[in-house]
């Protein structure tokens, strides 16, 4: 019984960290219909943003948070100036070949300057400990931290979009970008504001997950595929949308955590060979497949 | 018969291109008798590759306007056919290779009906999706080698094998596949001009117009897609008899889908020259930058540095390709 717990228990959590990581992703998109291979990126700069000004400046990995937001803001509206501009012009091929261009760029600068190996922090006021929930269900600190942040962030830029001025202009411009460019909202600006928002929040998500997870140039690719299926499972744009789908995907992740349950439960022979940890991920993409053709604008689509 | 002659008929081109696709044949026919490193050879054999994977993605990415991003499925499934059958059982490669393609066709229809009711970022991504499954299926299935993958071992076979495609040197690979590669050109010249290649192009222009026309969309796509398919797996077997050493990281990554997508549009999606021109372009400059930047000067990932600057300046700037950038400064030569 407590394996099932706790094995709900972390796939509630680790859905909540998964879906900090996709809301840069569905904000971006929401506004300008383009789909960012160099999420993962923009994660593993963050990662190594948040490790380097805590080796570096010798505060805690938490109050890093500030600097990765800045760096990740400025990334992104240089980004957007510099690069993605050109392609909305483009066609969907060249929207999605550019950034993974984008993707392979970043990973390489990466691996050039910080070399291949798995880097991480071994110390902060979070790193190690965990508290006990009872019924053996025990929660890493770190992750609980990051879920609770996860929840604060999708209610701010929540809040933002639907309450302030600016974030009715970013609506306006997803929701109809040439009608809000005759209001006078400028959508190119508005463009370059949601890849600044987009970036900050996945560097800031970076710089949380390093406190559990090692970093090296490669860890971007399985977060860019996850948090693709989040965003589409959630309805691309859709900002609760990422955050349920997120958790349903968190909870999938943890499949392995139920099939040993069942197996070590009643006694099961054959299902203790099959190695589901290994398939942790296939259920991710299955789950998104069958659910894409079930219903393809996703389980909170609100555009088109 | 017909379709015999639509096949080998080139006349809708202009006469200075295939005076430059004669010579190039010709140039590829005789390579092996002129000097040439190894290094060279093997360029050219991923070049005739990479070629030939480029086209099966045109006839459904280009001609259709379908953004497929998981092409490196049906190369594994090609492989892994390839050399599961002659690893077990000794059956020799003109075999395997169509059960490989048969195989692929079938898993096409079955991800591919549900596939193509979506469009756009959904289609997209539901390729890779689907790649990624079948991926780690075969990451953790035992009969198919799991995460190590399969070894032909050359050792056992008297070399030259014309049977099961083991040889020695590359000369003989390199002629199996350039007569891949005619046949490919020509079944896609014919493609283009049939009833199933016009359809498809009526769809990429505009998918309610085709289906009032009374076309069946849904199915029209998926025979492409089939036949795209085909083309890829069919190149999946030979990669499994010439590298011989394949595992599902190599085979059925994501980077392998984008690059055949990159291909034809790095030359010029929906032409019958872009996916060859792309690779003439990628593959050499590729394993040129990889060999004398990352191996010789020291500078490891340089190669692939540049290359995403080359991605991103053409996706950028001209995302119809070295074939589009021919084709304007025609139009402009015209007036």
């Amino acid at each position: 019984m407590s394996i099932l717990l706790s094995s709900i228990v972390a796939g509630l959590l680790f859905g909540m960290v998964l879906a900090f990581i996709s809301l840069g992703l569905t904000i971006i998109f929401g506004v300008m219909d383009i789909v960012n291979f160099a999420h993962g990126e923009f994660l593993m700069i963050g990662m190594y943003t948040g490790l380097f000004t805590a080796q570096a400046t010798g505060i805690d990995p938490l109050l890093t948070l500030p600097v990765a937001a800045l760096v990740g803001f400025s990334l992104g509206v240089i980004c957007y100036y510099g690069f993605i501009r050109f392609l909305l012009r483009g066609p969907i091929l060249a929207q999605l070949l550019g950034t993974f261009g984008l993707m392979l760029l970043l990973r390489n600068l990466a691996l050039m300057i910080f070399g291949s190996e798995d880097r991480a922090l071994h110390k902060g006021i979070l790193v190690g400990k965990s508290f006990e929930l009872g019924m053996g269900v025990i929660i890493p600190a770190t992750k609980a931290v990051v879920a609770g942040l996860s929840v604060v962030a999708f209610l701010a830029i929540w809040l933002f979009m639907n309450r302030s001025r600016v974030g009715k202009a970013l609506t306006a411009t997803a929701l109809n970008a040439q009608g809000a460019r005759y209001m006078g909202i400028p959508t190119e600006r508005m463009n370059a504001l949601a890849w600044g928002i987009g970036v900050a929040t996945v560097t800031i998500a970076g710089a949380l997950i390093v406190n559990f997870w090692p970093v090296n140039p490669f860890v971007g690719i399985l977060f860019t595929m996850i948090a693709f299926t989040i965003v589409a499972l959630g309805g691309f744009g859709s900002i609760p949308g990422a955050f349920f789908a997120g958790i349903i995907v968190g909870l999938i992740t943890e499949i392995p955590g139920f099939w040993d349950f069942i197996t070590y439960t009643f006694n099961v022979g054959w299902m203790a060979d099959v190695p589901m940890t290994s398939l942790k991920y296939m259920w991710v993409y299955l789950t998104y497949f069958v659910i894409m053709v079930l219903r393809p604008r996703g389980l909170f689509g609100w555009k088109h | 018969m017909e379709a015999l002659k639509q096949a080998f008929n080139f006349s809708d081109f202009q006469r200075f291109d295939l005076l430059v696709a004669g010579s190039t044949a010709i140039f590829l026919l005789l390579f092996p008798l002129l000097p040439h490193s190894s290094f060279a050879m093997s360029t050219l054999i991923q070049f005739l590759m990479f070629s030939l994977y480029g086209m099966g993605w045109n006839t459904i990415g280009g001609y259709g306007g379908q953004v497929d991003l998981g092409k490196a499925q049906y190369v594994g499934i090609g492989a892994f056919t390839t050399a599961v059958m002659l690893i077990r059982w000794d059956i020799p490669f003109w075999v395997s290779m169509p059960t490989g393609m048969f195989l692929a066709i079938c898993w096409s229809f079955i991800i591919g009906y549900p596939l193509f009711r979506l469009t756009g970022h959904y289609f997209a991504i539901a390729t890779i999706a689907t790649s990624l499954i079948l991926k780690d299926i075969f990451e953790v299935w035992d009969f198919v080698g799991a995460a190590r993958g399969l070894e032909i071992s050359p050792i056992k076979y008297t070399s030259p094998d014309f049977l099961r495609l083991i040889f020695k040197e590359d000369m003989y690979y390199y002629y199996i596949i350039l007569a891949f590669f005619f046949i490919g050109i020509f079944y896609v010249n014919w493609f283009r001009k049939s009833r199933l290649g016009f359809q498809l192009r009526s769809i990429k222009d505009n998918e309610d117009v085709a289906r009032s026309l009374g076309i069946n969309v849904h199915w029209a796509k998926i025979k492409t897609y089939a036949v795209a398919t085909a083309f890829v797996s069919m190149v999946g077997s030979f990669h499994a008899c010439y590298i011989k050493n394949i595992e599902p990281e190599d085979t059925m990554n994501l980077d392998l889908s984008i690059l055949i997508a990159l291909m034809a549009m790095l030359g010029g999606a929906g032409s019958l020259w872009g996916p060859i021109i792309g690779a003439a372009v990628l593959i050499p400059l590729k394993s040129y930058l990889k060999e004398y930047l990352g191996a010789q000067v020291g500078f490891v990932g340089i190669d692939l540095i540049l290359y995403a600057l080359i991605i991103m300046l053409i996706s950028a700037f001209e995302p119809r390709g070295i074939w589009g950038i021919i084709e304007k400064i025609r139009q402009r030569r015209g007036k």
